[in-house]
């Protein structure tokens, strides 16, 4: 027997679903290769989990959850990637890259740690509020304020660089991804 | 407060269309209306299903309206940290960054991390220093994060105190849409680092007084978010 979808939860879901052009192009900005798939798994998981969709704004939780799928996308071709290169020399970027931008920006971006870099690229790209981009990272507001302040500070920083060398060693850059020291 | 960096990472945007949102959205594209068909088509959130039971029903209400009440407390302007005048580059910010280690004092167990910053990089003056008052931020709340897990009081208390001193003394408020080069027309000798009028100093002060009344949450993430 087939089921019936639930009237209410599916008027519920089409208030989710409308992001759905959102969601594709912040999959397009993280430099995801398949945004539509990116955005189509985000509407399914939204669907199974609507409870937690909040109603009032659903970007950030949408966005949250995107942004996981495309770093386990990158980290699924990195790995093939690395198994590919063991007869090549070229090295494995294990994120996303983010393609089509000026290169003095592209470097910038990339001496930021992944949580700084989306903190600016939530902010600049996304334009959420500093409040939806804290509820994107899963931090409160206090604590995303003090991200986005030493973000801006060190783009800046790095872009007011003659070289556009990176500021910051790799290592440092991948500290805190978690969220745990 | 005008920001250069935001404002050329905004023209970089590389999808700058801004997908259209509506409440009453018909999801345009056949495409989209087979994707939400196929999507609706399958078994949905569980806990979304009606239920027998009134007085279940009144919980999720009341676990949706808190919900909804939390979320509604997160809207925050953005708070910026804006170095004072004069470029200086890579050694002068490192020796900021030392100099300040001396004005600043770290909770007992921490040390001040590397500052990896190269020698032609130029920038404002007070970036090295401003670096080393956010560090010792971050290092007192997570201080006393593990003070209030230890049940330590003197060790809350004194966290609690340093942060006051370091909110009240070390970190300034620019006025309402000043530049990013805004500076202090004084400037202190002493480390600080200057926001945007805008709530952030305010949410800071919030944070402190709630941890200190019993309600660290705010404190346990920011120490979780910012430590690095």
């Amino acid at each position: 027997m087939k089921r019936q979808p639930d009237q209410s939860a599916e008027e519920r879901f089409t208030a989710v679903f409308a992001h759905l052009g959102a969601v594709r192009a912040y999959a397009r900005r993280r430099g995801s290769r398949d945004a539509d798939g990116i955005a189509a798994e985000v509407m399914t998981i939204a669907w199974r989990r609507l409870a937690d969709v909040p109603t009032d704004d659903p970007r950030p939780w949408l966005y949250a959850t995107a942004r996981n799928l495309v770093m386990a996308d990158a980290r699924k071709a990195a790995r093939a990637a690395r198994g590919a290169a063991l007869h090549e020399t070229e090295s494995v970027a294990a994120a996303p890259e983010l393609h089509e931008l000026d290169p003095d920006l592209s470097d910038a971006l990339r001496s930021l740690s992944p949580l700084d870099q989306e903190a600016l690229l939530l902010i600049a790209w996304e334009e959420l509020t500093p409040g939806q981009a804290a509820a994107a990272l899963d931090i409160n507001p206090a604590a995303f304020r003090v991200r986005l302040l030493r973000a801006r500070r060190r783009m800046r920083a790095s872009l007011e660089s003659p070289s556009g060398e990176a500021r910051f060693p790799a290592a440092l850059a991948q500290v805190d991804l978690e969220g745990t020291r | 407060m005008t920001d250069t960096t935001l404002t050329r990472l905004r023209s970089a945007n590389p999808v700058p269309e801004v997908p259209e949102v509506s409440e009453a959205s018909k999801i345009p594209a056949t495409a989209d209306r087979e994707l939400f068909a196929r999507i609706t088509a399958t078994p949905g959130d569980v806990r979304l299903r009606p239920r027998r039971r009134v007085q279940r029903r009144r919980v999720v209400t009341i676990a949706v309206a808190f919900g909804a009440l939390l979320a509604a407390t997160a809207p925050f302007a953005i708070t910026k940290l804006t170095s004072q005048s004069g470029p200086i580059k890579g050694p002068a910010v490192r020796r900021e960054y030392q100099q300040a280690q001396h004005q600043l004092t770290l909770p007992p167990g921490y040390r001040w991390p590397n500052f990896h910053w190269p020698s032609h990089t130029v920038t404002g003056v007070g970036m090295g220093s401003g670096e080393a008052v956010l560090i010792d931020q971050t290092d007192w709340e997570c201080y006393w994060v593990t003070a209030i897990r230890h049940g330590d009081a003197a060790a809350q208390q004194q966290a609690h105190g340093v942060l006051w001193r370091l909110l009240h003394h070390n970190m300034f408020t620019a006025p309402p849409n000043a530049s990013e080069n805004w500076t202090l027309p004084n400037p202190p000798t002493y480390p600080y680092v200057v926001m945007a009028d805008d709530g952030g100093w305010k949410s800071l002060e919030r944070t402190y007084e709630q941890a200190a009344a019993g309600h660290p949450q705010q404190l346990i993430e920011s120490c979780r978010a910012n430590r690095s």
